[in-house]
This record gives structure tokens, C-alpha cells and sequence, in this order.
């Protein structure tokens, strides 16, 4: 049995390229960073572990025009497709699952994903997918999913593992109740790197300093917070799951002495906190690998790390920490379910840029209530930040519903959605009533990337030098290039949508 | 700041106490946790209420882990002294607690009783039977509470040296009805076991709700 795992390459009217992965928020990029989706890699891993043939299938990464990544996976004659959507490329996955299914009739497509995992009986109406995964562990649900799918002719009537909308023959549809939310992450294999092609992802990543990168697989499953109305990893139906320690350690000490990367991400929604981060730190140190040159980086929050865990991580050479800000008042981050309060927001920059830690900060803007003084406060908070040098990098992205997250149903609720069509969910406009007009958050978003070119920014970079670490002199000559370069098609695709497109586009369908 | 002083601290075994707060006027729903931090600590953790969401007080039921920064220094406090405390969040409630007729089974380990001990204070007329997973006797947190024949524990180490269950070798025995609500509340390995075996027992996942403490 031959199983694809397949990212169509994603290409719009500007020659912009979408990537769709865990949790990732599909924006169109001219120079896209190719993302490696790490619980599809270690699915992956596992059915080939299994004795499965797998197909790894990333039209993106791999350079691919659309035409020639379908009609290489119609030669490759798989007999299951497993695809990853998200909302603003429904339209588009619906449309490419008929073709597929068109070429190869007999091959089962599953479609899995945060949107259609939240919306099953919609995809599988829209299209021709035989399966929906309710379950953003794909890894686990597909161990016991295709096996039965091997050895059994009537699998869609008989298959009664959890989690699953299936399309029964004679075309109705059947659900299989709620995935578990919990599993055991030390069960699945670590990512087979060959089998993913991971070069394909080490080096156009505009969050590596040095390359080769790649990114580890998480510790973390989904978020052990998970409370953000606005991210995918909340809701009753995701908890969390850990992997050990001592595991992810030797993944770290294999991916640096047999594959040479010389910087690891790690995506989890919330990497360790306390004695797990602790621990992890002081293994990085006992194996020697914070002197092999390779730099670590995480996502985590405000208020999870002390300062005596700061200072060990930065012994082990964390370099890359990304946080998410968000906002900088306090009305927004408590009707995001934030879990911070901003007064501790420079303590913990403190510590990371004491320790030699280099802290990248996410912030939104549009949300449906936010203000031109809340508005204000956050540009004017950033610009601190930044200057400072209490922080080194920063997103900026207009706050977009999305994959049916609270904050996706609260702005249905509250009827401040300007548009249903999935196309428009791509992060390149607003698709919410705002109190002030879109053109003002636009405009914070364009003051908040030129933050980069401003000379007390580059005055500050240049003052990092003076501390000799190799890390600061990279970050200036290197990073900063490509760093303008991303910053550039931040700006173009951001602020392209200046005078309200959606709004009068809605205004037409009324 | 949310900030506010400890009411009363009550230290039920060596490692686990209860802490007091005046309720915040805030909407609360019993099963959501708060974020708890000290003055000076910059860091706070989430803590299920363990009080009833109507009360006006809020209890919160700790175990102090090791190294753990958080719960160390609170199992330290004193009343008068200041705590941070952020939320309500979370999703961990009851669906239709008004609605009598459904039929509860809660699931817990250790601490993990806390959003359990909350429905019940906060409904008590809703028919449960609550598992509850310990080491020794002394962890059965205020098990006079709950009400008579409801309250199931299961040690996994008595104190007169018998074989000790575990919530899972109740669960494997027990017969359970197809439509029973579970909500499991604990430490991740009792959670997949659980899942397991209810799933082997014909329960649907859809009648299944977990949270785990970490």
C-alpha cells in the first residue's frame, strides 16, 4: 500500500506562494520560508516504520508548478492521499481533492487539518474526499486508520477508531465520535529526515540565522496553555501531550552530529516550562552540545520562564525565541485569553537578551474592537520594545478569523464578518467591522516593520556588537538582509488591500 | 494589577494545600482555571477553581511539585500576603448542568479533583459518581463533601499495606452506560489509559472530555 502525504503548491495571481502547515497561518510569499510539517513528517516516519510505501509529497518545498505536482502524483498511483487544509485554501483544496480523485478514482483521500477537522460534514459536501480526520494528531489517527484500510474491504462501514468522518458507498456520512485528545508523544517516531527530504527545508527559513536548519520535532502537542480565542491549538477538543525529555534531547544530538544543522526550532504551541525546560537545558550542556555552534530556538510565553531557566538556556545556546505579545493593552489581551500581564512583559525580555537570547515578538492588529488609542498603545509599546533592544525581530499580522477558533466563532456571533468566502481568509485584508477605518491598521502595521530601517533600531544593533557575541555580529550582517528582504513582502502584502477591497466587495453581494 | 491578599491557606498533606481568595467580580464558570503568580516571581501558572463559581471566595487546590516555582512559593504564603491572579479561562465545564437527567462520571488523579470538587459545589443536585486517584489516604481532599456512595477512591498505596487499585482497574470493571458524560481530569498516562479502556467499552469520544495537569 502506497500512502502521499501532499502539499499542493499553492501559487496566486501575484506569483505568490501559500504554505499550509500545523497551526500555521497561510500567507502569500513571493520568497516563501518552507516550513517542514513536523506531526505530517513523523506520520510519515511512522507508515514507512510500519512497512507502508509513503510518498512525500511537497509540491511547495520541492519547487513545483501545480500541473507538474499533480501529474507526478498521478503517476506515483497512491492508493491514499493525505492532505492538510486550512480556511483560507479551502476553496482550493476542495477543487484540487475532485482532481485528484477525477485522475486516480480508486485512490481514498483524507483530508485532515483545522478547518475541515472542525467542519467535516462541510469538505466532505464540497468535495470528494472519503475521509475527514477530526484530529490534529494525523500521526496517531493514521497508525490505526490505514492498517485497517489494508485488511479490510469494508473499512468505511466497519472501522470504529475514534475521529473520523468517513463516506460510506452509498454516500452518506458517518461520524466515528470525538478523536482522544490525548496521546503518548513518545510512541510516535522522531522524524525521519531522508524520508522528508529535510534540506529541502534547512535553508529558505527567514527565522534561521545559519544553515542548514531544521525544526525538532515537538516536545509539545498541542498547547499546554490553550486557552487563545484567536490560535488553532484551543477548545475542548485539543488538550496537550509531552514527549520526554531525554527523547528530544537525542534527536538534538543526532540532527547535530549526523546532519550538521546548525540551528533547531522547535514549533511546539508552547515549548517546556520549569523543570522540563530545566532539564532540557542542563542535558544540551551535559551532551556538549551548546559548543558544536548550532543554536536552538522556541516559542513560548510571558510568565513561563524564570529567569534562573533564562539563564541556563542561555548557557545552551538559545538563541531564537519567539513570544507572542499580541497587543499592548490590557482590555484585548484579556478578550484573547492572553494568560499575561504587561507589566512583567520586560522582565522577561530582560533575562532573554541578558542571556544572549535574541526575542521575536508576534503581534496583531484589526481585532473587531480595538481602538485608534489601543491601537496606538501597541505601536508605541512595540517601538519601546524594539529601540530598547529588549526585543531583536517581530511579526506583525492583521488578526484574521480563522479554522472555527473562538475568536473565528465569536466574530460570527457578533456579526462583524465582512465576508464567507474562505478565499478571503489569507491575512492580506481585514474581514472584520473595525471601529476605526481598516486603512489605520494597515498604516500601524507598515510604522511597525519600518521599525527595522529607523537609525535608533540599527544604533541599538550596533551597540549589541560591542558584546563580541558571534550571534550579534550575525544577526547584523546576515540576518538583517534577509531580514528586509521579509520585511518588504510583509509590508507589499499587507497593506496592498488599502481602501477596503472586502468591504466593497461585500457591499456589491448585498 | 489583579492582585489580592490570601484569605486563609489550609495545608491538607505535606505537599498539597488549599489557598483562599475574595471572589473577583468577574463571570467565572465552574471547571475554568485562573493563572496564579506572585508578586516579584514574574512567572504564574494555571490553577483550576476548586471552590463553587458562585461562592464568593475562590479555592484553589495545589500540589507543590519539585522545583516547582510556583507552587513552591505559594504552599509558603501567608494571609495578608498578595497574590496575582489572572482569568477566568478554559473550556472544562459541564455542558447542560441544569439539565437532571444526564448522568456524570468525573475521573480525576491527585489534584485533578479540583474542577470536580467545583461542579458539585456548584450544582449539587447533579447525579455524578466521582472516581478519585491517590497514593495514600490522606490525599482524599475533603471527601466528606461529596455526596453519600458518590465519592469512589481508589489508593493506589494504603495505609494498612493491602493491594492498593487504580482508577483504571475500576474502570475496567465497572459497567458503564452508553450515554454517561465522562470527564477526565489527572495526569496525562491515566487519561490515555482511561480513553482506552472506555473506548474498548463502546463509550463514544464524543462523550469524553479531558484535561490534563502538568
Amino acid at each position: 500500500m502506497k500512502i502521499a502525504i501532499s502539499y499542493p503548491p499553492i501559487i496566486n495571481d501575484h506569483g505568490q506562494k501559500a504554505m499550509v502547515s500545523q497551526n500555521r497561518n497561510v500567507q502569500f510569499f513571493k520568497e516563501p520560508t518552507y516550513l517542514l510539517p513536523v506531526t505530517y513528517a513523523q506520520a510519515a516516519t511512522d507508515l514507512k516504520q510500519m512497512g507502508y510505501e509513503v510518498y512525500w509529497d511537497d509540491g511547495n518545498a520541492q519547487l513545483k508548478s501545480f500541473d507538474r505536482w499533480l501529474k507526478d502524483l498521478v503517476s506515483e498511483n497512491p492508493n491514499v492521499v493525505v492532505f492538510e487544509s486550512t480556511t483560507p485554501v479551502m476553496n482550493f483544496y476542495w477543487q484540487t481533492v475532485d482532481k485528484v480523485k477525477k485522475a486516480l478514482p480508486k485512490c481514498i483521500v483524507i483530508m485532515t487539518g483545522y478547518h475541515s477537522m472542525r467542519m467535516p460534514e462541510e469538505t466532505l459536501q464540497e468535495c470528494a474526499a472519503d475521509i475527514v480526520l477530526r484530529s490534529s494528531n494525523v500521526d496517531f489517527g493514521l497508525h490505526r486508520l490505514i492498517p485497517f484500510i489494508d485488511d479490510n474491504k469494508n473499512w468505511r462501514t466497519e472501522y470504529h477508531g475514534e475521529g473520523l468522518f468517513i463516506r460510506l458507498d452509498n454516500g452518506e456520512l458517518r461520524s466515528t465520535g470525538d478523536f482522544r485528545q490525548v496521546e503518548p508523544l513518545d510512541n510516535v517516531p522522531l522524524i525521519d529526515r531522508d524520508l522528508v527530504n529535510w534540506k529541502d527545508y534547512a535553508y529558505e527559513n527567514g527565522n534561521f540565522l545559519q544553515t542548514p536548519g531544521t525544526y525538532a520535532s515537538s516536545v509539545i502537542r498541542d498547547c499546554m496553555f490553550g486557552k487563545c480565542t484567536f490560535c488553532r491549538y484551543n477548545g475542548p477538543d485539543l488538550t496537550f501531550s509531552m514527549m520526554s525529555v531525554e527523547r528530544s534531547l537525542d534527536e538534538y544530538e543526532r540532527l547535530i552530529n549526523e546532519h550538521g544543522v546548525k540551528e533547531i526550532f522547535d514549533d511546539s504551541g508552547v515549548w517546556y516550562r520549569g523543570k522540563e525546560a530545566r532539564q532540557f537545558a542542563q542535558g544540551i550542556i551535559d551532551r556538549g552540545l551548546h559548543k558544536k555552534g548550532c543554536y536552538f530556538g522556541i516559542n513560548t510565553r510571558f510568565e513561563y520562564l524564570d529567569e534562573e531557566t533564562i539563564k541556563l538556556m542561555g548557557k545552551a545556546n538559545f538563541r531564537f525565541i519567539l513570544l507572542g505579545y499580541e497587543a499592548a493593552d490590557n482590555v484585548t489581551l484579556i478578550k484573547l485569553n492572553k494568560g499575561y500581564q504587561l507589566q512583567h512583559v520586560d522582565s522577561c525580555l530582560k533575562w532573554m537578551t541578558k542571556y544572549g537570547m535574541h526575542p521575536h515578538l508576534t503581534i496583531m492588529v484589526g481585532y473587531y474592537w480595538q481602538t485608534q488609542k489601543q491601537l496606538d498603545n501597541t505601536v508605541s509599546e512595540v517601538k519601546r520594545l524594539m529601540f530598547s533592544g529588549l526585543a531583536r525581530t517581530l511579526q506583525v499580522t492583521l488578526c484574521t478569523p480563522l479554522d472555527y477558533t473562538p475568536y473565528h466563532k465569536e466574530c460570527i456571533k457578533e456579526g462583524v464578518l465582512l465576508t464567507n468566502n474562505y478565499d478571503d481568509f489569507d491575512m492580506s485584508k481585514l474581514i472584520v467591522k473595525t471601529p476605526i477605518p481598516h486603512d489605520q491598521y494597515y498604516k500601524a502595521v507598515r510604522e511597525m516593520y519600518s521599525i527595522a530601517f529607523h537609525p535608533k533600531f540599527i544604533m541599538r544593533q550596533l551597540l549589541f556588537l560591542l558584546s563580541f557575541k558571534k550571534k550579534d555580529w550575525q544577526f547584523l550582517f546576515t540576518y538583517s538582509v534577509r531580514a528586509i528582504r521579509r520585511v518588504r513582502q510583509h509590508i507589499f502584502n499587507l497593506t496592498r488591500n488599502e481602501n477596503g477591497t472586502v468591504k466593497n466587495r461585500a457591499a456589491v453581494e448585498k | 494589577m489583579n492582585t489580592y491578599p490570601l484569605e486563609n491557606i489550609e495545608h491538607l498533606t505535606k505537599h498539597t494545600f488549599k489557598i483562599r481568595i475574595k471572589r473577583p467580580d468577574i463571570e467565572i464558570i465552574s471547571g475554568q482555571c485562573f493563572n496564579i503568580g506572585l508578586p516579584g516571581l514574574q512567572i504564574n501558572r494555571e490553577y483550576s477553581i476548586y471552590s463553587a463559581a458562585n461562592s464568593n471566595y475562590l479555592d484553589f487546590l495545589i500540589r507543590a511539585v519539585e522545583g516547582g516555582r510556583v507552587s513552591s512559593a505559594l504552599q509558603k504564603i501567608k494571609p495578608g500576603d498578595l497574590i496575582e491572579v489572572d482569568g477566568a479561562y478554559g473550556d472544562f465545564c459541564l455542558k447542560d448542568p441544569m439539565n437532571m437527567n444526564h448522568e456524570y462520571l468525573f475521573i480525576a488523579t491527585g489534584t485533578g479533583i479540583a474542577p470536580f470538587h467545583s461542579f458539585v459545589e456548584t450544582w449539587p443536585n447533579i447525579n455524578y459518581k466521582l472516581l478519585h486517584g491517590v497514593r495514600y489516604v490522606d490525599e482524599c481532599y475533603h471527601a466528606n463533601t461529596y455526596k453519600k456512595g458518590s465519592y469512589i477512591p481508589c489508593i493506589s498505596k494504603p495505609a494498612d499495606g493491602s493491594k492498593g487499585t487504580r482508577v483504571t482497574d475500576y474502570l475496567s470493571k465497572e459497567t458503564l452506560p452508553s450515554n454517561v458524560q465522562i470527564y477526565i481530569c489527572g495526569n496525562r498516562n491515566m487519561i490515555i489509559d482511561s480513553f482506552d479502556i472506555l473506548h474498548n467499552k463502546g463509550i463514544s469520544g464524543d462523550n469524553i472530555i479531558t484535561e490534563v495537569f502538568f
